[in-house]
């Protein structure tokens, strides 16, 4: 299995649910790591509820979010409070390389799992706790989701107009965030324990990874006793910077200019080259200091336009321009398409499903799509029988005493 | 020891790709920046120490250069390219955000420098990828965040998309980034050669989209964007809530599994007086599906949003994140940079670290390892680098050059 893949000696048993901790496993299934994630038969993983379902109809294998997050890895049904789930766990804890989850810091320990309780089985296991806040701390026990780190991490109060409050992120955007630092923490471990022989356990704090993103804001705070404000669409450095109106309902169409040379051609672009020369406009620092004005020329300009015809019309200049992508135009987009960036692939239950591809390309062991996301305890049998080894009469008791509910 | 000690990594790139090297710096490896003289060019953008413009002062590049040293190096020069081939012989990665075929055409690229070097682990970020029909668009944040899906889905429904107000796109590029060289690293200690690996941040910031990027080929319903929240189809989900003293971001939600928490909300609620038991008791679980049904009128969930403003208002954000650390609640305070600097929380994790600024040396705080690693701990051993800081130490003391070689090179202005 994924024999052909960068990653396909790690193994996985991954106990991670919802977005952040799915999102980050998902990464290393793209190159072939054998993932074994666990759910529970009776609490349905909070991402399978969750937008977009698939021709909007709701089941518990239509979120083509949780499609997004788990493809490519196996699934099992366990459990965990039926007495003999724990002989199947511990086996796949001797088998696997790294055992992830991202319960509040409790739920491991209850079930015997936790980072001593695993490197008594298995001496070098790595182990990946992932959270919004932590295993330690007055926050350790909070229940919650990304959005809820982006707010008390700082990101919400950054993104709005200056003259409203706080328009926040869209969604949960820690969890964009921390799966990549996930991603790197495993196989960084997994780096250590080739070189040492040591296991590790790793306290991922969600919002800890995703303040990396706000650095630049931290030192403005530290260095320069500055709170940063949110600033609509404007930037401290380029003017113009914005979203402008385009032609059809809520369409619109980003433009930027890094300098002089981009702001000419803009001028150009626009049929209006007698704007270069206005001392209100002449030097960046003018255009900043004018900027409504300039936004108001610049939208003008495009209202009527196709979001794309001025995307093209300025990219043949040089300006940097892009319409604002909804789903369909993203879907249509020829860069994203060059990229093979939306995967179709056969599901059991949905017949077909669509989700986004491996993020880097790799040019010698590119990642793949090598399966979709598991229905609920889709891989069981292939688990407990060729990872496992378990025999069938064996397979049966299990099933009998109840431990895939 | 770190993780990556005996690694050496060029890192020629610009504020596309400052992050990716980075990480690979805290996990140990030895990161040369690799700067054009005079500078990176992320070390023109601010915001800039004491709001002075000036290379050394870039607290872009403060932010993200920790751990590096500084080299010099003009790749525009003939002696420049033969340096820097020389020096990619003998490194492991190079972390280059050029335009797509900047390298190649100077001799530089990835197939030239695997002829030298097989194992070396060759990693570029773009705005659009390496190739394709938009590979050589002119690319900024705001065009990346356009381009990806991102931009649409937020801001007020009555004003322009509005993208949040620290630079995100090429931060979603490095960090993909770094993933893609600890997989390209850990298949190459596997077989022994390397690759080159294809960064496009306007695919990486697509992750926040948080899948609706893929409503249009599900055939789903795509979301809208609403002040403080998000419309699907007709209803209106507020996510930030207003407080005594500022604002909260709540989950506010239905559904088997979200609509747990709405039910003991409306219970607590229920209990303090805020609303009747006919609001309390209603199906939470199956609440979405009762509006869209038109089962229940929108203005009833209107009615519903007000009595839990009505609660939100009557408390301060501290006292909202007191009850929903009592009770379960799925709300936390929206917050300023200067409180999460003050939170209780991430000082009783010893998270924050403190680090020396480059410019007059005193030191500074800055956010502390992305994880907390029991064996291979990260750590902040240098502060972020000067232009060049380093050329004596490294082309002399490493790599052998002697002092005429050094001088000479200099001189003709290569480093």
């Amino acid at each position: 299995m994924n024999s052909d893949g960068p990653l396909a000696d790690v193994k996985i048993l991954d106990f991670m649910w919802v977005m952040a901790g799915p999102a980050g496993t998902r990464m290393l299934a793209d190159y072939g790591a054998q993932i074994v994630r666990v759910e529970s038969p009776s609490r349905i993983d909070t991402a399978r509820t969750l937008q977009p379902y698939q021709k909007d109809a709701f089941s518990a294998d239509a979120s083509g979010l949780f499609n997004n997050c788990n493809a490519g890895k196996l699934g099992i049904a366990i459990d965990m409070s039926n007495a003999r789930a724990r002989e199947v766990v511990l086996d796949l804890v001797r088998w696997a390389d790294v055992v992830t989850e991202s319960f509040s810091p409790k739920a491991m320990r209850k079930w015997g799992l936790d980072y001593e309780s695993l490197r008594r089985i298995k001496p070098d296991a790595v182990m990946l706790s992932s959270c919004l806040f932590g295993q330690t701390g007055p926050l350790r026990q909070i229940a919650g989701f990304g959005n809820m780190a982006a707010a008390i991490a700082g990101f919400s109060n950054l993104a709005g107009w200056p003259d409203r409050a706080a328009t926040g992120v869209f969604g949960a955007y820690t969890d964009y965030i921390a799966p990549r630092y996930t991603a790197i923490a495993i196989l960084a471990a997994l780096e250590h324990r080739r070189r040492t022989g040591e296991g590790q356990y790793i306290d991922q704090a969600q919002a800890e990874s995703a303040l990396h993103f706000l650095a630049p804001a931290f030192l403005e705070y530290a260095v320069n006793h500055r709170e940063p404000r949110r600033a609509g669409n404007s930037d401290r450095d380029l003017a113009p910077h914005g979203v402008y109106p385009a032609a059809g309902e809520d369409r619109w169409v980003a433009i930027v200019c890094r300098g002089e040379s981009e702001w000419r051609a803009l001028c150009g672009a626009m049929g209006k080259s007698e704007l270069a020369g206005d001392p209100r406009f002449a030097a960046l620092e003018a255009r900043i200091a004018n900027n409504a004005a300039l936004d108001r020329i610049i939208g003008e300009w495009t209202a009527g336009r196709a979001a794309a015809d001025t995307e093209q019309l300025l990219q043949a200049r040089g300006v940097p321009a892009y319409q604002v992508q909804n789903s369909s135009e993203a879907w249509r987009d020829a860069q994203f398409k060059h990229r093979r960036h939306f995967v179709e692939i056969d599901h059991q239950t949905l017949g077909r499903t669509t989700v986004e591809a491996p993020r880097a390309i790799l040019s010698r062991t590119p990642g793949a799509v090598r399966r979709a996301a598991p229905s609920l305890g889709r891989d069981n049998q292939y688990v407990l029988e060729r990872i496992l080894g378990y025999d069938a009469e064996r397979i049966s008791e299990l099933a009998l005493a109840g431990v895939f509910g | 020891m770190p993780i990556l000690e005996s690694s050496r990594v060029l890192d020629l790139s610009n504020e596309r790709g400052l992050l990716c090297g980075q990480i690979l710096a805290d996990l140990g490896a030895d990161v040369i920046a690799v700067e054009p003289p005079g500078g990176c060019s992320a070390r023109r953008l601010g915001p800039f120490a004491g709001g002075v413009r000036d290379p050394e002062r870039s607290l872009l590049w403060w932010a993200y250069s920790r751990n590096k040293r500084s080299i010099t190096l003009d790749i525009e020069h003939a002696q420049g390219r033969g340096l820097l081939r020389r020096m990619a012989a003998a490194a492991d990665f190079l972390i280059e955000s050029f335009e797509p075929g900047y390298m190649t055409s100077h001799g530089v690229g990835y197939d030239e420098l695997a002829a030298i070097n097989p194992a070396l682990v060759y990693v570029s970020i773009t705005g659009f990828g390496q190739s394709g029909p938009k590979a050589d668009y002119a690319d900024a944040d705001l065009i990346l965040l356009a381009a990806g899906g991102p931009l649409i889905l937020g801001g007020d429904d009555d004003r322009p998309p509005v993208r949040l107000s620290v630079p995100q796109a090429y931060l979603h590029a490095g960090a993909d980034a770094a993933v893609a060289a600890m997989v390209a690293h850990h298949e190459r200690v596997r077989r022994g050669r390397g690759q080159h690996a294809d960064i496009a941040a306007f695919a990486s910031a697509a992750i926040a989209t948080q899948s609706a990027i893929l409503a249009a080929p599900l055939g789903a319903t795509q979301l809208r964007r609403l002040a403080g929240g998000l419309k699907l189809g007709p209803l209106n989900l507020p996510v930030i809530w207003p407080a005594k003293d500022g604002y909260i971001s709540m989950t506010f939600l239905f559904g088997s599994a979200l609509g747990v928490f709405t039910r003991r909300l409306m219970h607590y609620l229920c209990a303090r007086g805020y609303c009747d038991e006919a609001t309390r008791d209603k199906d939470w679980i199956g609440y979405a599906d009762l509006l869209m049904s038109g089962r229940e009128p929108l203005s009833e969930f209107e009615r519903v949003k007000e009595v839990v403003r009505g609660f939100t208002r009557a408390h301060t954000k501290a006292e909202l994140l007191d009850l929903a650390l009592q009770h379960g609640f799925l709300m936390t305070p929206v917050s300023t940079i200067g409180e999460v600097v003050a939170s209780d929380q991430l000082a009783s994790r010893e998270y924050w670290r403190r680090i020396q600024d480059p410019v007059s040396e005193r030191e500074y705080t800055v956010p502390g390892p992305f994880v907390k690693f029991s064996a291979s701990p990260i750590q902040y051993r240098r502060r972020p680098p000067k232009i060049g800081e380093h050329n004596r130490e490294i082309y002399i003391g490493e790599f052998g050059l002697s002092n005429e070689e050094f001088s000479r090179l200099a001189r003709a202005g290569v480093i």
